[in-house]
């Protein structure tokens, strides 16, 4: 029982060796995912998820392309920004190799060809050392887009390469507004910049007392802008003024929408609030059920709210619920099996939002009634 | 369970230093550091004094192991003389034990904390007790000299120093083994031996891998290691040269049973060699 023979101590050290490097190998350098990034042109929907980015066509029901240079190795979730066919989008990085433990984070101007596959206009994997998270905003052919290493990027769209750049003090997670040549951008540092579009100049900047993850909203005056802070804060375009704020009960997550001299807006609480566009005075404020991540979105008198909640049974689930602009009544309302945390989209009268289960990516159903009307799975899988 | 009483605890002791040192995130992860060996401290010292005591003691073992190893209990009666417990080399395994889920509870801790993504944040919100202002603490500064404390170290040297002060621990927390054929033939030796080398590689390779942020917890954790390991090394009485008494006893037990061979105790090297080829010849 207790006697010794002499162990050769190789075999222990070779284990202990392929293990570790089976752990570095297989591990993924990244190992944070996000929810996908949904955004809509036209008769498209573009989604960022996961395993590439895939075009839609959600009046046709069919895939138009799908970008997926690495499956299973580079990961997209930031909103793709398409302007005229031409899509703009970066990655989430991937390993610089097993001995180089840097990340690379690729940019890239894509243009959909017919094909199953877009062109690759340009890769540019100079610009950033850290995921990309924001949805870019494309204004001519320059395309502004925010990154997790502090950076506001301008790049030419035509050939990838970088115009100028502005740096901030933390993360930028939210794509940038655009206005009579002025960049407005949210960060997490707590700053709003207001730059110059062609030299990146900064006009001025106003620090809030909480981060900001949601995109700036631009009206003919005010820039709108919630944060964490439990605030909506309207801003003087100009001169970067506060004019006034609207408290909410909790973080502010999600963008202001903004229709007919109202903005809407939801906080983490899901209390929903509509405010004068104009004096920040409440209109109405409405209750939905769970947790609101995303931003509110409003048309045709109908303001939804995508959110996060939790069934009976302790599972997590999705509801969206949609209120009328007029008093902020509940028009309908639909559960999905997962939480929705991502902004849905409007493409002609149909609501879709994205999903990422096992089988699932989008859901779309009837903007008007709320009725489900089909769902897509995940390419590549029935 | 394990969020309540691991991961959502040390995630918001991460947040409450980051908050009490001035927003500094390698800071809350250095005194972080201190707290979690200072918990480990006594489990630790006794794992090193009991691994201590056992290389001391392996000559002894592996002569009442040779020498009674037709009989169980007997072997078990001498063990007991001279103070060994089989079963106590098994319970020093227990620090290290204890620290694995420290260890996975602190690489969540960190990427939680650092909050690198939305859906990052969004958990961590989740998590964070209602005591703590997690609007004022945002966002947590994620950036040190070059290092993004949620990204590898790109220039590799977070993963060099983490190798080359786990070696250094390893070194001043390995007893010294003889370098005589005793000491070769000793099973616990050789695997200490190996592990001296091993886990520095394994940490390393790890590091390549690990957030930058959990990487310095390894290199303070090590220097740490060190300290403890020069303490032990000050405290701690030498081993004896010579056999001890309770050595003696069983060297007696041998000479008893082999009243031929003539052999005395400082002769047990060349008793052991003669044994294990008889061992080979049956």
């Amino acid at each position: 029982m207790y006697a010794a023979k002499r162990p050769s101590k190789w075999p222990v050290v070779v284990i202990l060796v392929l293990a570790s490097w089976l752990v570095v190998a297989c591990g993924s350098r990244i190992s944070n995912a996000n929810w996908p990034g949904l955004t809509a042109d036209g008769e498209n929907v573009y989604v960022a998820y996961g395993g590439g980015v895939l075009a839609y066509n959600v009046v046709e029901r069919t895939q138009e392309w799908l970008f997926a240079p690495q499956p299973g190795r580079l990961a997209f979730y930031a909103a793709p920004s398409v302007q005229d066919g031409r899509v703009v989008v970066g990655d989430f990085g991937a390993s610089g190799g097993f001995f180089s433990p840097g990340v690379v984070t690729t940019i890239y101007g894509l243009e959909g060809n017919g094909g199953s596959t877009p062109d690759e206009l340009w890769a540019n994997s100079e610009l950033t050392t850290d995921r990309i998270v924001a949805s870019a905003l494309q204004v001519g052919d320059t395309a502004f887009i925010g990154t997790s290493d502090n950076q506001l990027l301008a790049i030419d769209t035509i050939s990838g390469d970088l115009i100028w750049k502005f740096e901030t003090e933390h993360s930028i997670w939210a794509q940038p507004s655009y206005k009579d040549g002025i960049i407005f951008v949210t960060c997490l540092d707590k700053n709003v910049y207001a730059l110059d579009a062609e030299t990146g100049a900064e006009k001025w900047r106003l620090t809030l007392e909480g981060a900001t993850a949601a995109h700036p909203l631009v009206d003919t005056d005010y820039l709108y802008v919630t944060s964490f802070d439990r605030k909506l804060h309207a801003i003087s375009l100009s001169t970067g003024e506060a004019q006034w704020v609207v408290d909410a009960q909790d973080w502010i997550w999600g963008a202001a929408a903004l229709s007919d001299g109202a903005v809407y807006f939801a906080d983490a609480k899901g209390n929903v609030y509509a405010v004068d566009a104009e004096t920040g005075d409440a209109l109405w404020t409405q209750q939905v059920d769970g947790v609101v991540q995303a931003s509110t979105v409003v048309a045709n008198g109908i303001v939804y709210v995508a959110s996060v909640t939790t069934l009976e049974d302790g599972q997590p689930a999705g509801l969206l619920t949609a209120l009328s602009t007029d008093g902020g009544a509940q028009l309908w309302q639909q559960e999905t099996i997962v939480p929705l945390y991502t902004t849905p989209v409007l493409v002609d009268g149909t609501l879709v939002v994205a999903v990422q289960t096992a089988d699932t990516l989008l859901i779309a159903f009837d903007a008007a009634t709320g009725v489900k009307q089909w769902d897509l799975p995940i390419p590549g899988q029935s | 369970m394990w969020d309540t009483f691991i991961l959502n605890p040390m995630v918001n002791g991460l947040l409450l230093l980051y908050d009490l040192l001035g927003n500094n995130f390698i800071l809350a992860i250095a005194v972080f550091t201190v707290l979690i060996r200072a918990v480990t401290l006594p489990l630790n010292m006794r794992q090193q004094r009991s691994s201590m005591r056992m290389q001391e003691m392996q000559p002894q073992i592996q002569a009442i192991q040779k020498k009674y190893r037709d009989n169980p209990q007997k072997m078990q009666e001498e063990f007991q003389k001279i103070g060994y417990n089989p079963a106590e080399s098994l319970a020093g395994c227990l620090p290290l034990l204890i620290q694995f889920p420290v260890l996975i509870g602190l690489y969540q801790a960190i990427t939680t904390v650092l909050g690198a993504t939305p859906q990052a944040l969004f958990g961590l919100t989740q998590r964070v007790y209602s005591s703590i202002d997690l609007t004022q603490l945002l966002p947590i500064e994620n950036k040190f000299l070059w290092l993004n404390m949620a990204q590898p170290d790109p220039w590799l040297v977070l993963p060099i120093l983490v190798f080359a002060t786990m070696f250094l621990q390893q070194k001043l927390l390995t007893p010294p083994t003889p370098k005589d054929k005793s000491a070769q033939d000793n099973p616990a030796a050789q695997m200490t031996q190996s592990m001296q080398y091993t886990m520095p590689i394994m940490f390393g390779f790890f590091s390549l891998q690990f957030p930058a942020g959990l990487s310095i917890y390894f290199v303070l954790s090590n220097l740490i290691g060190i300290a403890q390991g020069y303490y032990m090394r000050q405290t701690m009485p030498p081993a004896p040269a010579k056999p001890t008494p309770i050595k003696s006893e069983v060297e007696v037990a041998e000479k008893k049973s082999e009243p031929k061979s003539g052999k005395s105790g400082s002769d047990q090297k060349k008793s052991s060699t003669a044994g294990k080829r008889r061992s080979a010849k049956r």
